[in-house]
């Protein structure tokens, strides 16, 4: 590929993120390592591999906005107790690990219903590329098209792509009120029917969730709606969730056939399950194959970044 | 070339493709040449640039339905009809569209001793099965009509042309309706014979100005109400198309009988409304060019059990006047989308004040049925026609 | 009987009679491939076609097509795509020519594929909340078509009466109510699509993305420069019980903007927050006789929905924000027919302005909802330095602007002071924290003003994207990237025989 000539003035004046990049340098093989709670998502991370880790901190949170920047560092409990101060919440899931392995690894928090997927969330991204310059993608407002989707490729490309530094977020309320029920016997598919917009709607098999989020009125209204039709109970939280995860199209959970009842949470009308074995695997479009690996070789020619891994 | 457009009027398109949805040919054939955007443009290139007058130039012009649903959809206030009337008729002066056979049978439709005997075969010949189907002539057409009577000199109902040669008893309904009223009604019959609409939809403007001047000297002073809701607009527009204050005071005069009849709907005799369910099809002589459409509805309202609205918002049914004739394919892939939000409806009849979409509509299996028969119905109990 | 396309076919031979050296007759060769790949009825050279196809809705001319060809399915696309790759021409994906930034104006006369035919609602599958659509359904036929089972396509561009599910995607469309919904990626799950090598590929899937990048993410909004969809699964969404819209007055812009602001800065996300000036009030009110205050200096259209408590908690704190913020009116949609009308007003805006001068060019910008107030002063500063009239009409609930410059093309110069306000309006917006686009696109308009928003290792890398797409840059070439970031664009523009086109 032709190197292209420079054009533009602008320049990464940041110095924590100058001082990131100078870390992970122009060469040799490097990861960055967050918590390592996902750490077995798409193989095994190559042996020898400099490992560092991303510089952490909200950046600057605007609540009018509802926009927040934030080091890719950074935990989740770090950025959601920020969040929560003024009463807002975001996209991430928190199982316990740092806001750029959450956005590498691109699981949906189980309430996505409600908050929206992780790749929908991320505004902005920042990276250190290959050669061990900042790249950004995105921009830092609600809504935006100039450009290259480069935010969207680095929601679940597990730092193959980049070494993620930095993102900016969008943000939301925290509903006014966020109720879960548990119904001990009801169909999964048709709580998920009546309810309006719900968070979410868990099944293991046997028991059905559903998270009713909104007004006092509204949730008092649905939850009403529903016990009407099921026996269910409130209850403080889902229930725990295996480690693995599944996806497939959200009607083929109906059938969910290898595994047995108690096995496994699905999130009903998302196609989300966890499970506690892993997912076996699916065939791949060999074009798709082809095209991610165009990709890979166009941001990382030799290789460098995150060997092993493979999103 | 000069197509002799006002170019203030060109100019006005800011090329934005609103219309797109809202012109039939357009819609069925996702051809850029067949939208109105993609017709303005040419007109420029042709009239602004030079550009030649191919036959694919021609064509885009040609298969121009002359609905107007492109006018009550465009935001800036086109005035498409005055641009493809200029073109057409530029156009016609040199020969390049509407050849002499269509020009023939068009000055057919002023002599209405001719259209009657012409007629009368025509229905002859329909009965024993040899009219192709794609001329849409009515089912039952009759060969001998009873004339209509001049009841009074409150209005006057205007009978035109094909209408009366071909559907004569919707006039009878519609002036037994007036009469109901309380009103005396002069039917026009040979006093004017033809508006011209169809004239100057094929670029024979001098003709409709000449049939306009000579309708305005024998209609004086009272209102005319029209059931035919293209010959309405064609009249309506004679102020325009002549530019005289006289003429602009016989457009003033000229009503659709329902949009005459809907604040005169107290006069009528109460009576039980019809136990029918009825789509209304809004013909675009009506909805986009007089923009009168809603007066049907609420002349109808107190009629029938039941209206029913069609979910396409008034985009055409094909029929265009001759050009259902003309460009029989384009037609029907037109009318296949109107019968499919007719289906929707599922109607026990399809209520429309033009008989041009009636008779195109009727071809292909539609009950379909003027406002004013539906309402004489009601008041009259004269039987409603077979579903 | 012949059908109606055979009838197209005879009266549109490829040979054609329009000549002038602007449209000059395209290689025989190519389209005879083209013909034997379709049919003879689906591909036209003729110039009258060509002139029209070199234009979208944007300004902007100098664009040439070669010939175009109107497929019906995938596979056709793919053969076109095959012979335009034997031919090394490029090609150019099209919807309705809706676009505004120029992103489907055709250079170098390529192989125009007009998706317009490909019409079909292929599939409504309600038990998985997804619809297969192909590129050229028209976006609010879609939305009309799942109205019977109670769902529709958030995605609602000003356009959606016209613009198609292809150019949506294309552009990763906006509208009103995205403010609440989000754009056409959070409402597209897959497209198939067929890349410049002719390779057909499913990008995304209708379960949650898990193995794999996000091709599907990449390839929305690449407006036509990474391949050509021909399948998209859209997302239904289920219609809200209750919907309240409330039309609040303002004595000043300043004071709708901080409206907005303080609504958003209140915790409540409404389905829509538009703002319009007193000047597009009038001519809107002109057009759709909707009762709009054309006394007030600015209108706030406010639309709420969701269940029927929360939708009347948060019309009445909307109130309560605008009256605080000095509204001098605040009035509630009395009926459906009253709301629809309103929106009717909102979404033919643009249009509306030709009533006053017959040119209009819609600039599109993003910043953040603090700064609408200042910006907005600006830009009305702006407008007067260059002696035009200025018109705004805006997503504000996004902070994304949409100012109107007026002017009349046949003025000597009106359109060059156009574009130098245009070029403030843009920096003004990138002072203030903003970006060059929120819904419209770079296209063509301003790919000169990436490198004001992105540093040259930000366009390498977008471009190294693009690149692993289209190697050759053969799909919609010269487009969204700075002809500097995009060497081989410049290759393919380049690549038609020297002397066909003239």
């Amino acid at each position: 590929m032709t190197t292209t000539p420079t054009t533009s003035t602008l320049k990464v004046t940041d110095p924590v993120l100058l001082e990131f990049a100078a870390e992970v340098g122009a060469s040799g093989k490097v990861a960055v390592v967050g918590a390592q709670t996902r750490w077995d998502v798409g193989g095994q991370p190559a042996k020898g591999v400099r490992q560092l880790g991303a510089p952490a901190g909200v950046v600057e949170y605007k609540p009018e906005e509802m926009t927040v920047k934030v080091r890719a560092g950074t935990s989740v409990s770090d950025l959601d107790a920020e969040l929560a101060a003024a009463g807002q919440r975001c996209a991430l899931p928190n199982r316990g690990g740092t806001v750029g392995g959450a956005v590498a690894v691109g699981e949906d928090h189980l309430g996505v219903l409600g908050r929206g997927p992780v790749r929908d969330s991320v505004l902005q991204v920042r990276y250190v590329s290959a050669d061990g310059v900042t790249v950004t993608g995105g921009g830092p407002v609600v809504k935006n098209v100039s450009g290259f989707n480069l935010p969207k490729l680095m929601v679940g490309s597990l730092g193959v792509l980049g070494c993620l530094s930095e993102f900016v977020l969008r943000t939301n309320p925290v509903p006014g009120v966020s109720r879960w029920l548990q119904f001990a016997d009801a169909d999964p598919f048709a709580v998920f029917d009546l309810a309006h917009r719900p968070g979410a709607v868990l099944w293991n098999g046997t028991s059905t969730w559903v998270l009713l989020e909104g007004y006092l009125p509204d949730v008092e209204a649905q939850n009403t709606l529903l016990i009407k039709q099921w026996a269910g109970v409130e209850v403080e939280a889902p229930p725990p969730l295996p480690q693995h995860r599944w996806a497939m199209p959200p009607a083929a959970l109906s059938t969910v056939g290898p595994l047995p009842t108690g096995e496994f949470v699905a999130s009903v009308g998302v196609g989300r399950l966890w499970g506690q074995r892993p997912a076996p695997p699916t065939a791949q479009d060999p074009v798709v194959v082809e095209l991610s690996r165009r990709l890979k070789t166009n941001f990382d020619p030799t290789g460098r970044l995150n060997p092993g891994r493979t999103p | 070339m000069d197509l002799k457009i006002d170019p203030e009027e060109l100019n006005a398109c800011v090329q934005c493709g609103l219309c797109l949805p809202h012109c039939p040919t357009f819609r069925v054939t996702g051809d850029e040449a067949m939208s109105p955007r993609g017709r303005i443009k040419l007109m420029r290139e042709v009239q602004d640039a030079g550009a030649p007058l191919t036959k694919e130039v021609l064509r885009s012009f040609d298969t121009c339905v002359q609905c107007r649903g492109c006018e009550t959809a465009c935001p800036s206030g086109v005035q498409y009809g005055h641009l493809m009337e200029a073109t057409r008729e530029t156009l016609a002066a040199k020969g390049k569209v509407t050849p002499r056979w269509q020009r023939a049978a068009l000055m057919a439709l002023n002599r209405p001793r001719m259209l009657r005997a012409g007629s009368a075969a025509l229905a002859i010949a329909n009965k024993f099965g040899l009219v192709p189907a794609r001329l849409g002539l009515p089912a039952n057409m009759p060969v001998r009509q009873a004339p209509l009577k001049t009841s009074g000199h409150d209005v006057y109902l205007f009978t035109g042309c094909v209408m009366d040669a071909w559907q004569r008893s919707i006039h009878a309904a519609a002036q037994r309706v007036v009469e109901a009223a309380g009103y005396g009604v002069e039917p026009t019959g040979a006093l004017a014979p033809c508006c011209g609409a169809l004239h100057m939809h094929a670029g024979l403007a001098k003709t409709t100005r000449k049939f306009a001047r000579a309708m305005i000297a024998s209609l004086p002073d009272r209102p005319i109400l029209v059931d035919s809701a293209g010959c309405g607009a064609a009249m309506k527009d004679y102020g325009h198309l002549l530019g005289t204050p006289e003429a602009a005071a016989f457009s003033a005069r000229v009503f659709d009988i329902q949009e005459w009849l809907a604040p005169n709907l107290a006069r009528l005799p109460v009576s039980e409304p019809l136990d029918v369910r009825v789509a209304i099809q809004d013909p675009c002589h009506l909805r986009h060019v007089q923009q009168v459409h809603l007066a049907t509805r609420e002349a109808l309202a107190p009629f029938v059990s039941e209206l029913l609205e069609l979910d396409d918002e008034g985009l055409c049914c094909g029929a265009g006047g001759a050009f259902s004739v003309l460009e029989p394919e384009l037609a029907q892939d037109i009318r296949a989308r109107k019968l499919t939000s007719i289906e929707r409806v599922d109607p026990d009849y399809v209520a429309s004040a033009n008989p041009g979409c009636a008779l195109h509509l009727a071809s292909s299996g539609v009950p379909t049925i003027h406002p004013m028969e539906l309402i004489d119905a009601a008041i009259n109990n004269t039987p409603l026609p077979a579903k | 009987m012949t059908s109606f396309l055979d009838r197209i076919r005879a009266a549109a031979p490829i040979a054609s009679r329009y000549g002038g050296s602007k449209f000059r007759k395209p290689t025989d060769a190519l389209v005879a491939d083209l013909e034997a790949a379709l049919s003879p009825g689906q591909v036209r050279a003729d110039g009258a076609q060509r002139a029209l196809l070199s234009h979208d809705a944007s300004l902007f001319d100098g664009g040439v097509a070669g010939p175009v060809c109107f497929p019906t399915t995938g596979e056709e696309v793919q053969a076109v795509v095959t012979v335009a790759l034997r031919h090394n021409r490029a090609i150019v994906p099209r919807g309705a020519g809706t676009g505004l930034a120029g992103g489907a104006i055709p250079f170098g006369a390529p192989v125009v594929i007009s998706l317009t035919r490909m019409n079909r609602i292929l599939e409504v599958d309600v038990e998985n909340r997804v619809a297969w659509v192909e590129p050229g359904v028209v976006n609010l036929d879609l939305t009309k078509h799942l109205k019977r089972i109670g769902f529709h396509f958030a995605p609602d561009p000003s356009s959606q009466q016209v613009c198609t599910i292809g150019g949506n995607v294309a552009t990763n469309s906006g509208g009103p109510h995205c403010l609440a919904y989000g754009v056409t990626d959070a409402h597209v799950l897959a497209v198939e699509i067929v890349l410049a090598s002719g390779e057909k590929a499913m990008l995304g899937s209708i379960g949650p993305q898990d193995e794999g990048l996000d091709l599907r993410g990449a390839f929305i909004g690449s407006e036509g420069t990474l391949g050509v969809a021909t399948k998209v699964a859209v997302r239904l969404t289920k219609n809200p019980p209750a919907v309240k819209t409330l039309l609040l007055s303002f004595a000043s812009v300043r004071a709708a903007a901080n409206t907005v602001s303080a609504v958003i800065a209140a915790g409540i996300v409404p389905a829509a927050m538009e703002v319009m000036d007193q000047r597009i009030t009038i001519a809107v009110e002109n057009f759709v006789k909707a009762g709009y205050p054309v006394d007030a200096a600015a209108v706030l259209l406010a639309e709420v929905e969701g269940l029927a408590d929360g939708v009347k908690i948060e019309a009445e704190q909307i109130s309560a924000i605008g009256t605080q913020n000095g509204a001098t009116e605040v009035r509630l949609a009395q009926s459906e027919a009253e709301r629809e009308l309103l929106w009717k007003g909102r979404k033919t805006a643009f249009g509306a302005v030709a009533q006053i001068k017959p040119d209009y060019y819609l600039h599109d910008t993003v910043v953040p909802r603090s700064a609408l107030a200042d910006v907005l002063e600006e830009i009305y500063k702006i407008a007067d330095r260059h002696q035009l009239i200025v018109m705004n009409v805006f997503h504000a609930g996004d902070g994304n602007l949409h100012p109107l410059l007026l002017f009349d093309r046949r003025i000597e110069g009106e359109l060059d002071r156009v574009h130098a306000a245009g070029a403030e309006i843009v920096e003004a917006s990138l002072a203030a924290g903003g970006v060059l686009s929120g819904e419209h696109g770079i296209g063509i308009e301003k790919q000169d003003y990436m490198d004001r928003l992105f540093t040259s290792d930000d366009l390498d890398h977008q471009n190294r994207l693009r690149n692993a797409f289209d190697p050759s840059c053969r799909t919609n070439p010269g487009k969204v990237l700075p002809m500097a970031h995009s060497c081989a664009d410049i290759q393919a523009l380049r690549s038609v025989p020297a002397g066909v086109w003239g």
